[in-house]
């Protein structure tokens, strides 16, 4: 232990002394974990709040499709669907979309009946500050809070918002917080009868049919059923759903830490020729370090924990400035490559979720090529004659 | 002369170099035997070997045959690291151009050789101190190598061989950067160790070190071969 300490001491003197080698390594590898860090973080935090999202919606989700295109539903459908084995409910929910073209934003208006036991239990998986509307009362809204930020709303204020020609006034009562802002960021959830006058959805009919299974594993024996009591519907599998999400972005993410590697690869072949090229200087002080007594063990290792060093400051660095870029800056550029099928307005806000796991992943990738690279130079100097390193004649 | 009092002993040392196709000998057969407590001294021309010799003694260098022995152990066929600790325990060596690193203070330098065994102990530690008062560079102790004079260099170079308490001091050109009064304080502190019982060998083109007649031996290499 305590030779080790005193090599790791003259290591970091080495890295001192060779300030501007180590700071051109360390800034090389910084770029590359940078990248890298980027990507795994953007995409566990996507994938994590897709999964919250998954989790809360229905086992199956039936829609009626008109000429290829979703249309509104008969709520007489539900009846049917709800005599099927295995389905415990079928509720039908009114939502879509509300654009306000004076603010340039879209909103997903979502209706509730806030007195339904089940709702309010799906609702309570919901991270919010504030209260639910109200079903009897009308003009009470819950925004996402990208949604309430945009309109610069907070709790207990109110805002007039166009309903075709005329106007309504809603009261905010309630906001989502940000660790649910991928599914909640630009939502409205208001009473259903608010959500109909909003989205002129006419009563006896709605969007879709929630339908909830005794045994979510049946899923698609029941979708089967549901086709055939519904044809032209289109029937949504929860876990269907997840595997695409998880399929989705394990190929996008997998696709852009593969273009990574290359910068990797760059990054190993910068390594290795820079130690290679061993300098005049670095080659006398490990003749000098020979001379004195020390042995290439020595030598190897003080050099590996010099280089160990500089990987770990550089690593660091990376890491935390992929942080603060994803989690701070919304990974501008990345964010768009990873989510590219749909922008959100407005903008979202991702929680900051990075596991122990991957950032021991991550600065493993980083430091073991980085001091491996570095070794062999070093030994094919260390076992050297010290006297012809000491005289430049090797 | 008895061979159990020779604390440098060389049997036929030679040591071949390739030069392109061509192939270089810098030293023929050179045998020698210096006894322990004494101060020798090796002259000759530049290119004559001095260094070679004085690099195979300490085992910094195979030689291409015979034999180099120190303190009546053969160093010649230990393998490496073996050849590292015959060299941190027998021999304190001073480099042509002091060998210290740059960047570091006269301090770190002198304790750089126990570095790997977790650092410096006590012992070191106060033979240092008591030998920066005593050579005059105690003030310079954490002052960057690069900062110090020849002379001072110099004599930092010597305290670290020094510092081991090793039995033999070898000295590769000791006096090259260093004016004459330098010369005389240093000739002055090599017949003190010698005095005190170690085994001094030193190269040099330096008549005045070479001429001393305190100096217990001369030995003249040209050509790679020792001169009788």
């Amino acid at each position: 232990m305590k030779r080790q300490l005193a090599l790791i001491c003259f290591a970091l003197g080495s890295a001192r002394r060779r300030a501007g080698r180590s700071f051109a390594l360390g800034f090389a590898l910084a770029l590359v974990t940078f990248a890298l860090s980027a990507v795994l973080f953007l995409t566990e935090a996507l994938r994590r709040e897709f999964r919250l999202a998954v989790a809360t919606l229905p086992d199956l989700t039936v829609q009626q499709l008109a000429a290829g295109r979703p249309a509104l539903i008969a709520e007489q459908e539900q009846a049917a669907i709800a005599a099927i084995p295995g389905v415990i409910a079928a509720r039908p929910r009114v939502w879509g979309y509300y654009f306000v073209s004076s603010l340039s934003g879209n909103f997903t208006v979502v209706g509730v009946d806030t007195d339904d036991g089940a709702v309010r239990r799906d609702l309570a998986l919901v991270s919010m500050n504030g209260r639910l509307p109200s079903s009897n009362v009308s003009g009470e809204v819950v925004m996402g809070a990208a949604a309430a930020a945009f309109f610069g709303l907070e709790p207990g204020d109110a805002i007039t918002l166009p309903v075709g020609r005329a106007e309504k006034r809603l009261q905010l009562v309630g906001v989502f917080r940000s660790e649910v802002g991928l599914w909640t960021a630009d939502v409205l959830l208001m009473s259903e009868a608010d959500a109909r006058e909003f989205l002129h959805v006419p009563p006896g009919y709605c969007t879709d049919l929630a339908v909830h299974l005794s045994t979510p594993d049946e899923a698609t024996v029941v979708a089967r059923k549901i086709a055939d009591r519904l044809p032209g519907a289109r029937i949504v599998d929860r876990q269907l759903m997840a595997r695409t999400y998880d399929l989705t972005f394990d190929t996008r993410g997998g696709l852009l830490g593969a273009m990574l590697l290359p910068a990797l690869v760059a990054f190993l072949v910068l390594v290795w020729d820079r130690l290679t090229g061993v300098g005049t200087g670095e080659r006398r002080e490990i003749g000098v370090l020979k001379a004195v007594g020390w042995q290439t063990g020595d030598v190897l290792l003080a050099r590996s924990w010099e280089n160990a060093a500089i990987a770990f400051q550089g690593a660091a660095v990376g890491i935390v400035g992929a942080y603060l870029y994803v989690f701070g800056a919304r990974a501008p550029g990345l964010a768009e490559v990873l989510m590219g099928w749909s922008t959100l307005y407005p903008a979202l806000r991702l929680t900051p979720a990075v596991e122990g796991g991957q950032m021991l992943v991550l600065l493993c990738l980083a430091v073991i090529p980085f001091v491996v690279a570095g070794l062999v130079p070093a030994w094919r100097v260390a076992t050297q004659d010290p006297h012809g390193l000491l005289r430049g004649t090797v | 002369m008895n061979v159990d009092n020779v604390m440098v002993r060389a049997v036929r040392l030679t040591k071949r170099y390739a030069a392109g196709r061509a192939e270089k000998v810098a030293l023929r057969e050179v045998s020698l035997a210096i006894p322990a407590g004494q101060f020798w001294v090796i002259t000759g021309p530049s290119g004559s070997g001095k260094t070679t010799l004085l690099g195979l003694l300490a085992g910094m260098i195979a030689p291409t045959s015979g034999e180099a022995h120190l303190a009546g152990r053969p160093i010649t066929h230990l393998r490496d690291h073996h050849r590292a600790l015959v060299r941190r325990r027998l021999v304190g060596m001073v480099f042509q151009e002091f060998a210290l690193v740059s960047g570091m203070s006269l301090e770190e330098n002198l304790f750089l050789p126990w570095v790997p065994q977790g650092g410096a102990g006590r012992a070191e530690r106060a033979r240092a101190r008591a030998l920066l008062e005593r050579f005059g560079l105690a003030e310079f102790a954490p002052t960057p190598v690069e900062r110090l004079s020849a002379g001072e260099r110099q004599r930092g170079a010597l305290i670290r061989a020094l510092v081991a308490d090793a039995p033999i001091l070898m000295l590769d050109e000791p006096t090259a950067a260093l004016d004459s009064e330098n010369v005389r304080t240093l000739l002055a502190l090599l017949l003190a160790l010698r005095d005190e019982g170690r085994t001094i060998l030193a190269t040099t083109h330096d008549r005045r070190l070479a001429e001393d007649p305190r100096v217990d031996g001369v030995l003249r290499l040209v050509d790679g071969v020792l001169e009788p």
